[in-house]
């Protein structure tokens, strides 16, 4: 008998070994598009690059190519953020497994890291 | 080759340890042809499967962790088909239920491989150092995984290859448990 859930478990494997190898060459990300950089007030000329480098790069990637958080850089956070406050409501309260950094960051170093990462990061 | 060489079962076959360099050949072109894709491929950066968790990251966490219980299931599995725990001899539902927690292990990681691959691709920077030796022990765990099944496959194997490449494996999963999981859990905290 557990030889023949051994031999059907193992059929499964198969397929679904199969199937992630065809998804992994199928699958095509979604293009990020060249959204127009919204602008954010970064106020009292706050460094967003310092403050990204300090809490941000460590899950981000210091390029913010991504790593144990998503990627941010190439204008994806335009994308999936048009609206700047709803970006900065994330970095405030914090959502998933990302931690809020409402207690940590003034709401200008919020402000200033939000817009790097929608301009600087976002690249030409 | 002589016909009678043959008949006498002395035939110019290979020697073992010539078929398990074949199976661990095979077992790196896995591993190398999962670096390469992972390093060409531009990395998505999406969320993909998140079932029941709060991320895809928790996702993965807890799915690796599962892994790493199936293996030590298998570890011990392993030990007690060799004879090598002070129990009696294994029955015979032994043998069944290692292959299954073995498939089992395999089929969990693969929505965690892929999510590695495709989203976030191959690290290439040693100075990145979790993420590049984490990238390092994915590929390989998958090219020993392969090596394992051409060596449990295979009747021309040294006696040694299993217990290695099986050592190999769950050594290998533990450390990628370490760089990812328990990384994941210390960082962000044990939550789902």
């Amino acid at each position: 008998m557990l030889r023949r859930i051994s031999f059907v478990v193992e059929a499964i494997v198969g397929v679904a070994v199969i199937v992630t190898v065809v998804l992994l060459f199928t699958n095509e990300p979604e293009q990020a598009p060249a959204a127009p950089v919204e602008a954010v007030e970064a106020a009292g000329g706050i460094d967003g690059a310092a403050v990204f480098a300090d809490n941000c790069a460590a899950c981000h990637g210091g390029d913010g190519s991504g790593g144990i958080g998503p990627r941010l850089a190439g204008g994806r956070v335009v994308t999936v953020y048009p609206d700047p406050t709803d970006q900065i409501a994330v970095v405030t309260t914090g959502r998933g497994g990302m931690p809020a950094f409402g207690d940590k960051l003034t709401d200008d170093e919020i402000a200033a890291v939000v817009d790097y990462t929608r301009t600087v990061l976002a690249g030409p | 080759m002589l016909l009678t060489d043959t008949a006498r079962g002395t035939s110019a076959a290979p020697a073992p340890g010539v078929w398990f360099g074949g199976a661990a050949l095979v077992g790196a072109l896995v591993a190398v042809a999962l670096g390469v894709y992972g390093n060409v491929h531009d990395a998505a950066s999406e969320t993909t499967i998140r079932w029941m968790f709060t991320t895809t990251l928790h996702f993965k966490a807890w799915m690796t962790t599962v892994a790493l219980v199936l293996a030590i299931l298998q570890l011990f599995g392993a030990l007690w088909m060799f004879g090598k725990l002070p129990l009696a001899p294994a029955p015979s539902w032994v043998g069944p239920a290692h292959r299954i927690t073995g498939s089992l292990a395999l089929l969990v990681s693969l929505p965690v491989a892929y999510h590695c691959l495709w989203s976030l691709g191959f690290n290439p920077d040693p100075g990145g150092s979790r993420r590049f030796w984490h990238s390092v022990l994915g590929c390989t765990f998958y090219g020993a995984f392969a090596t394992k099944i051409v060596v449990v496959r295979s009747r021309r194997m040294p006696g040694w290859a299993l217990p290695v490449v099986g050592g190999v494996l769950f050594t290998v999963l533990v450390l990628l448990w370490l760089t990812s999981s328990w990384w994941f859990f210390r960082t962000i905290g044990v939550e789902r």
